[in-house]
């Protein structure tokens, strides 16, 4: 690495952590933070706690590891990586939540990415208590889609594709 | 935003309890509760609106109903720029429902005429892209009022039906509509006529991409007029003038890619065309008879441009386009994507090149030609991998389409080419297909999981699938609103449930709620999706617990219902070989009996077995074969019709497959277990076609017609009619030479019933004038059938070990003559007391047939038969060991009934200790 520099970061609970800079950096708003001077004492994330910018750290530093080899097996590597981090028997769902959180407020993408897309495999799981009352809405096209599934000529058509 | 996020957790916490475990924390800013309950809605609006990117409509609506502001958020412009509608027949009203959210929709996609009339009413004037398929029907009043509404229109593309009723005029109408217009791509037209083309030309400036494939005739002079072309398809359109091509099309002074794939386009206009244009750098003749047709043909090796056939290496042909490239072979598409993307004209051109190239894919594996062997496994497989991988969502399902198609030899038998889906596994294709369906859109759900179900007839490919997490993916699937995907999942579960292996996985994964759930969900309509679901319950009901799964899930009454109400002949089929499934496991589980009382169940499919389809007659035979084990289902099928039904079955199926032929006479077979049955199924006609179908030369056929006559010969009526209808000679052919003992043994077995005697009384009771001669007709018969019962008996009796157990009362001895003796399957029957009682009664008999009712009891006692305590029972109860004893004692007995009789009271003291021992 070029740059061995060190930054402090210190999260809501006052707990503080040192990290390298290239790992620091995954992070936009940290970037921004840094290429604006204002890192030169520890980086307050009043917004973070520990617990979960521990995650986060673990998550960035993996990830600029994983940038330096670079090729194609290690990408797949890494996506197993990432589904065993947000696994969801692992990390409940007041974690997903805070890593959403976080992941927004530091402006990781590919943190945001994947904490989103887990939550939207738990929706399409039905894994995801939204809410229990359902409430008065008029909008929704899924409630008219029941009614408007029907046959139609193209079934015909699909015969050469069966199994 | 985190003074707000405070703000409500605060509000929060006052409603709920902290939980101990976190109070460490509760006087820090914590966003999110802590007693395990996640209010979700105090996310950042811009993370909603990307959660909602990640998911289809429905789970959209549903999350849009969590609170106002996500219902507002859900309403966001930039998640409604682009459109899917080909899972639902789009009307005019469900249109009009939609266009308050379309006001900045770009793009479209819609499936049949009918949704193409509706699009107006979404009233989107921004759209950008309309692409469409299932066209035939699309008139050019349609597509002509589509374009005038729609002035901004880019890309318009039709297809790969043909679009038969389209002509020049729409085309017209959209070059005056759409001055915007880049990209248009038409099927089927039968006449692309010069002024349509001109018009084109003159009123769309940017117009740089157009195909017109599969049509019948294009004006090729016109189209060489259209300067701003950079990319042209002609892709199986005839009638083109080549010799015209050759000398118009190499002047278009930016036409970088040319599509001439399944044309009959020779190697004259090829070359011509390579050489002469200045621009053209892709040049794509896939399935090309002609030019291929031409073993002298040599490819122009010119320096940035490339010649793609089946005959051409086509990764290297892409990689010699790069002119600063490091990538080899099959990389080049995946380093193009993964680069930065500088190079505009590049992307364009393989953009174009990734479109292009699935579609003439995905035709030849629809036409599977001959002769691709080697082209599929070194360069079709490889390519449909990567194009399932591309940026373009229609490019990525007609990839995976094409991977369902090309491993398809024959669809009738459901048969696929193994080397081609092993190619598919190798390369990594199940990943990619599983990627896929776990995606949210559902047209790249449906194609994937289609994929899975047809490669998945290879087992190897079937076993990666579940190593992969294949059959959690397609239960859910299978649980989808939309029946596109609900059918292929269910078409998935229908080929993994094969065999042993993946039925408990699939349970284990839901799938069998699933796919109940499927059938209840799609009752009014979609023979496809209630044909894969019930196929696939069938499957699974083979296991016994996976049948109790089936029971348990409501499954019993989903198919009845199907099997009484739905018109479908595929349908139909499953859905009674799913009952009869279900029914196969006997006094094991309880579905035999729940089956027989669902309401109307037997009734359907007694009326199923009159079915002009032969499939659905063969598996409603089936079940009621299989219900018939179950005395109150017996007694039902036989008040229900279904002796009528099943006699009628019997006399038609003569030339039927033996597979009906088998269940017909299994179906008589069950039902004739009671007298009352067997007297009926003699009196509606029934024992000629079981005498027909004892002649047949398959074994399964024969057999359950030789237990069908035998079962039918206990009662003297029946017994004559065999004789008379010539039954005799069959039942000594099959007696003294099938294949099966089991066939031999009820052969023979049939006839000592028939010749034991209370046919005689019956047959003088029963006649006048002609007695004399029936009763010479019946001697012959009786020698004949004795003398075989006889021979047979002599098979199954080994001399030596006869000996020794005559000479010796030792055990070893008589075990060895049960060990020659035994005939295995003969466990399986189980005879009522009636039964029992006559062959004790037979033991008295003075001929051949004591050693045959010896014989047969010795069948039905030995130690660990099925039903043998049930027999050693009746037999106490009927006092069979002094018989047996006065048999085995007797000196003027042949020595194979004294032998036998001596094992058979072996056997009865057996289960005596037994059950003594039991109690």
């Amino acid at each position: 690495m070029a740059s061995s520099r060190k930054i402090t970061l210190r999260s809501s609970d006052g707990e503080s952590f040192e990290v390298e800079e290239a790992v620091a950096v995954e992070s936009q708003t940290i970037k921004h933070m840094i290429e604006d001077d204002c890192a030169d004492n520890a980086i307050p994330l009043p917004n973070v706690t520990s617990k979960i910018l521990a995650k986060v750290i673990e998550y960035c530093k993996k990830h600029v590891d994983a940038s330096k080899a670079e090729d194609r097996v290690n990408d797949e590597d890494l996506k197993a990586w990432d589904a065993a981090f947000i696994k969801v028997d692992q990390v409940d769902q007041a974690t997903l939540f805070d890593l959403i959180l976080a992941a927004n407020y530091l402006n990781i993408k590919s943190l945001l990415d994947l904490t989103c897309q887990t939550v939207a495999d738990m929706i399409k799981g039905n894994l995801f208590p939204v809410r229990n009352e359902w409430l008065n809405f008029t909008f929704s096209i899924a409630n008219r889609e029941l009614v408007l599934v029907c046959l139609t000529e193209w079934v015909a058509h699909r015969r050469l594709f069966c199994s | 935003m985190s003074r707000r996020l405070r703000r409500r957790v605060s509000r929060k916490g006052k409603e709920k309890v902290v939980a101990h475990g976190y109070t460490e924390f509760e006087e820090e800013v914590s966003t999110s509760e802590r007693n395990g309950h996640v209010d979700w809605t105090c996310l950042p609006d811009d993370t909603v609106i990307q959660l909602f990117s990640c998911l289809n409509y429905r789970d959209r609506a549903s999350l849009a109903s969590a609170c106002k502001t996500w219902r507002c958020l859900s309403a966001s412009p930039c998640l409604w720029n682009s459109l899917d509608l080909r899972a639902h027949r789009c009307d005019s009203t469900m249109a009009s429902l939609l266009a308050s959210r379309c006001m900045n929709l770009q793009k479209l996609r819609f499936r049949g005429a009918e949704s193409a009339d509706a699009i107006i009413f979404l009233q989107a004037r921004s759209l950008r892209e309309i692409t469409g398929d299932y066209c035939r029907k699309i008139t050019d009043a349609t597509l002509s009022v589509i374009a005038a509404r729609h002035e901004l229109l880019e890309c318009l593309q039709l297809g790969p039906d043909f679009c038969e009723r389209i002509t020049s005029d729409a085309v017209k109408q959209i070059a005056f509509c759409c001055p915007k217009l880049t990209k248009l791509r038409l099927s089927g037209i039968r006449d692309v006529q010069g002024d349509a083309i001109n018009a084109l030309g003159k009123h769309c400036p940017h117009l740089t991409d157009v195909g017109f494939l599969d049509c019948l005739k294009v004006d090729e002079v016109a189209l060489g007029n259209v300067a701003s072309l950079r990319f042209l398809s002609v892709a199986g359109t005839s009638n083109v003038k080549w010799g015209v091509v050759s000398h118009v099309w190499h002047k278009l002074p930016n036409l970088v890619g040319l599509d001439v794939s399944r044309a009959d386009v020779g190697p004259a206009a090829v070359s011509r065309l390579l050489i002469s244009s200045q621009s053209l750098k892709v040049l794509c003749a896939l399935n090309c008879p002609v030019l291929e047709g031409d073993a002298n043909f040599a490819v122009p090796k010119i320096k940035g441009k490339s010649l793609l056939a089946h005959f051409t290496d086509i990764f290297e042909g892409i990689t010699s386009l790069f002119a600063d490239t490091t990538s080899k072979g099959k990389t080049v598409f995946l380093d193009w994507r993964n680069s930065k993307k500088t190079h505009k004209s590049m992307d364009e051109m393989m953009t174009w090149f990734e479109w292009i190239l699935s579609h003439s894919l995905l035709r030849s594996a629809e036409n599977n030609p001959q002769g691709l062997d080697d082209f599929w496994l070194k360069q079709g497989a490889p390519l449909l991998l990567i194009l399932m991988q591309s940026s373009q969502e229609d490019v990525q399902e007609r990839a995976a389409t094409g991977l369902a198609t090309f491993v398809v030899i024959d669809d009738e038998h459901a048969s696929i080419d193994r080397g081609r889906a092993e190619a598919v596994m190798r390369d990594g294709g199940i990943r990619l297909l599983l990627d896929l369906a776990k995606s949210w859109r559902e047209g790249l759900q449906s194609e994937a999981a289609k994929a899975i179900a047809n490669l998945s007839v290879n087992v190897n490919v079937a076993k990666a699938v579940a190593e992969e997490g294949g059959i959690d993916i397609l239960a859910s699937l299978a649980r989808s609103m939309n029946r596109l995907v609900a059918e292929e999942a269910a078409g998935g579960l229908w080929n993994l449930s094969v065999g042993e292996e993946h039925k408990g996985a699939i349970a284990e994964a839901g799938g069998v709620k699933a796919l109940v759930d499927l059938i209840f969900k799609w009752s009014s309509g979609g023979d496809g999706v209630l044909e894969r679901a019930a196929g696939a319950l069938a499957n699974l009901a083979a296991d016994d617990k996976c049948s109790m799964e089936v029971a348990l899930a409501g499954g019993v009454h989903a198919l009845v219902m199907l099997a009484r109400n739905c018109k479908f002949e595929g349908v139909q089929e499953q859905a009674a070989r799913a009952l009869a499934n279900l029914a196969a496991h006997g006094d094991s589980n309880g579905n035999n009996a729940a089956v027989g009382q669902e309401v109307g169940a037997l009734e359907a499919l007694v009326q199923l077995t009159r079915s002009p389809h032969e499939g659905v007659r063969q598996e409603a035979a089936g079940a009621l074969w299989n219900l018939s084990f179950d005395d109150r289902n017996r007694e039902a099928i036989a008040s229900a019709g279904g002796v009528e039904a099943l006699v009628a079955l019997a006399q038609t199926c003569s030339n039927a497959s033996p597979g009906l032929q088998e269940r017909a006479a299994g179906a008589l077979w069950g039902l004739s277990v009671s007298e009352a049955n067997s007297v009926a199924i003699g009196r509606e006609g029934g024992v000629a076609p079981l005498i027909a179908l004892a002649r047949s030369d398959a074994e399964d056929v024969h057999e359950t017609a030789a237990g069908a006559l035998w079962n039918l010969a206990f009662n003297p009526g029946n017994a004559l009619r065999i004789v008379e209808e010539g039954g005799v000679p069959a039942l000594v052919h099959l007696c003294s030479s099938s294949v099966s003992k089991m066939a031999r043994f009820m052969a023979a077995l049939a006839l000592a019933y028939m010749f034991d005697g209370r046919m005689d009384e019956y047959a003088l009771v029963g006649t006048s004038s002609e007695s004399t001669s029936k009763i010479v007709s019946l001697d012959g018969s009786r020698r004949m059938a004795l003398k075989h019962i006889e021979a047979f008996i002599l098979m199954f009796s080994d001399r030596q070990a006869f000996t020794a157990a005559a000479s010796s009362s030792a055990p070893a001895a008589l075990a060895e003559v049960t060990e020659g003796a035994r005939i295995q399957e003969a466990g399986h029957l189980r005879c009522s007391g009636a039964e029992i009682g006559r062959f004790i009664s037979m033991l008295k008999n003075p001929s051949v047939l004591k050693a045959c009712a010896a014989f047969a009891l010795l069948q039905f006692t030995i130690p660990g038969g099925r039903h043998a305590l049930h027999h050693a029972k009746l037999m106490q109860n009927a006092g069979a060991a002094r018989v047996l004893r006065a048999t085995a004692a007797a000196a003027t007995a042949p020595l194979e009934a004294k032998i036998f009789a001596r094992i058979v009271l072996r056997n009865l003291e057996h289960h005596q200790a037994e059950s003594s021992k039991g109690i």
